[in-house]
């Protein structure tokens, strides 16, 4: 225990650093609410690819195994650093960011999609195109509204990856929340106190959007219960 | 095609092909060892969270939830920095990385080693204890050979998570792939060329360990 004695905490840095964590906190949403956003619309397209016969069913499959292999850190440094020489344009660290976030997780979300499509009773369809419905008709008003509500909760977990990742755009300078932290910790020397509050920062947010889909969970499942 | 007024220069990696397999090497085993000591945390911690002795269960189940919670990113700087500073231990840079994996890591195996151990028949457990096995046999007997073979595809799935995730360890100066891409990249400035490099090497391991993953669970799977 006497090492701990040598040690004396300072947490009122923290305190003086709250407008610092408030503008990273809300460059950090941004980046989450727009990757969240683009990787739900572009996730179905791969997911409806990927399910499609013959060389779209093939590139949308390339696209998951691809996409969801590389780390969020390794995408940046391609995206920002690599890609961005060859095609000569200039991202922004938060562009980047969206972008890397949006290409990872939407192979993620495709194959949460596609599980709940999948796990809709042929028979509907079926039933649907006896009907007189086309394909598009049938998808829209009766295979995807059961479909989402199967894929919800897990996708809303996948939110708090996307969170959890958009840490790493602090590396490439994006002021983030790390970054804001990163940032203050070089300016008072104090990485514990810094390091643990940015940890509880993140840490709320993530069982926050948790909770919500434990929630949502229930309330989409009850009329099967 | 804006393609083409770039002309990619493929030597910088190709003529240091063993300097990158050696950083591959790097990620491999220290993603590999954080995984080995997040697995024996996880079966500890889920035994203790098994236990239904609230004592222990709570903050089990707390240190899940801020495992789970904190990105490996602020696990890594916390560690390295943090935890070094307080204790006036100077980890090293390998050290403060395979701690950070076992930390996240823990938090996931704990949740996969719960699920399968719960998933074991509570008559096996009072049938193990009947005939005379005490608390510790039953377990190392019966209980966990059978909760094996349930936890394997998602332990495989948390090892491809977590060796992503080590991919970051450039981050606090550990050399491998990346620290050898961003050295590149900084003195020759070729981007493109090494950052592809690391990203195809990873795909390429990405998608070998996903085969094993999908051989040992084939294997291991009951005929029904």
């Amino acid at each position: 225990m006497t090492m701990f004695l040598t040690y004396s905490f300072d947490w009122s840095v923290i305190w003086k650093s709250v407008p610092f964590f408030e503008r990273g906190i809300a460059i950090t949403l941004r980046i989450t609410v727009l990757s969240i956003i683009f990787s739900l619309v572009l996730g179905l397209v791969v997911a409806l690819a990927r399910m499609a016969p013959g060389p779209i069913g093939l590139i949308g499959f390339a696209y998951v195994q691809v996409f969801r292999a590389l780390s969020l850190y390794v995408y940046i440094l391609f995206l920002y650093f690599g890609l961005a020489l060859v095609l000569g344009i200039d991202l922004d660290p938060v562009t980047a960011g969206i972008v890397a976030l949006t290409l990872l997780n939407s192979a993620y979300m495709a194959e949460i999609y596609r599980a709940a499509i999948q796990a809709i009773d042929p028979g509907q369809r079926e039933a649907a195109r006896s009907l007189g419905l086309g394909t598009v008709g049938t998808f829209v008003t009766v295979v995807f509204p059961q479909a989402w509500r199967i894929a919800l909760p897990s996708l809303v977990n996948q939110f708090t990856d996307i969170i959890k990742d958009s840490a790493v755009v602090a590396l490439i300078g994006a002021s983030d929340l790390m970054h804001q932290t990163i940032e203050r910790v070089s300016f008072y020397q104090r990485p514990f106190e810094f390091y643990t509050a940015v940890a509880v920062i993140y840490l709320v947010m993530v069982v926050i959007v948790a909770q919500l889909a434990t929630r949502l969970e229930k309330r989409l499942q009850r009329h099967l219960a | 095609m804006i393609f083409l007024d770039y002309v990619p220069d493929w030597s910088v990696v190709t003529d240091r092909w063993r300097q990158f397999a050696e950083g591959a090497w790097v990620d491999v085993w220290v993603a590999a060892l954080g995984f080995g000591l997040a697995c024996a945390v996880g079966l500890a911690n889920a035994i203790l969270r098994t236990s239904g002795v609230s004592v222990f269960s709570v903050p089990s189940f707390l240190y899940v939830q801020v495992m789970r919670g904190v990105p490996l990113y602020v696990m890594i700087l916390w560690v390295y920095f943090g935890i070094a500073n307080v204790l006036g231990i100077n980890f090293t840079s390998f050290q403060a990385m395979i701690i950070a994996l076992t930390l996240t890591g823990s938090g996931y195996t704990t949740e996969i080693f719960r699920a399968g151990l719960g998933a074991i028949d509570r008559g096996q457990m009072e049938a193990a204890r009947s005939i005379g096995l005490s608390r510790a046999r039953t377990y190392a007997h019966v209980i966990l050979p059978q909760a094996f073979r349930i936890v394997v595809p998602p332990l495989g799935n948390t090892f491809i998570g977590l060796f992503k995730g080590a991919t970051l360890m450039s981050v606090i100066a550990v050399p491998d792939m990346v620290f050898l891409a961003n050295e590149l990249n900084v003195t020759l400035f070729t981007p493109f060329e090494v950052f592809t490099a690391v990203a195809v090497i990873l795909v390429v391991l990405v998608f070998v360990f996903s085969i094993l993953v999908y051989v040992l669970e084939r294997r291991l799977r009951i005929a029904t």
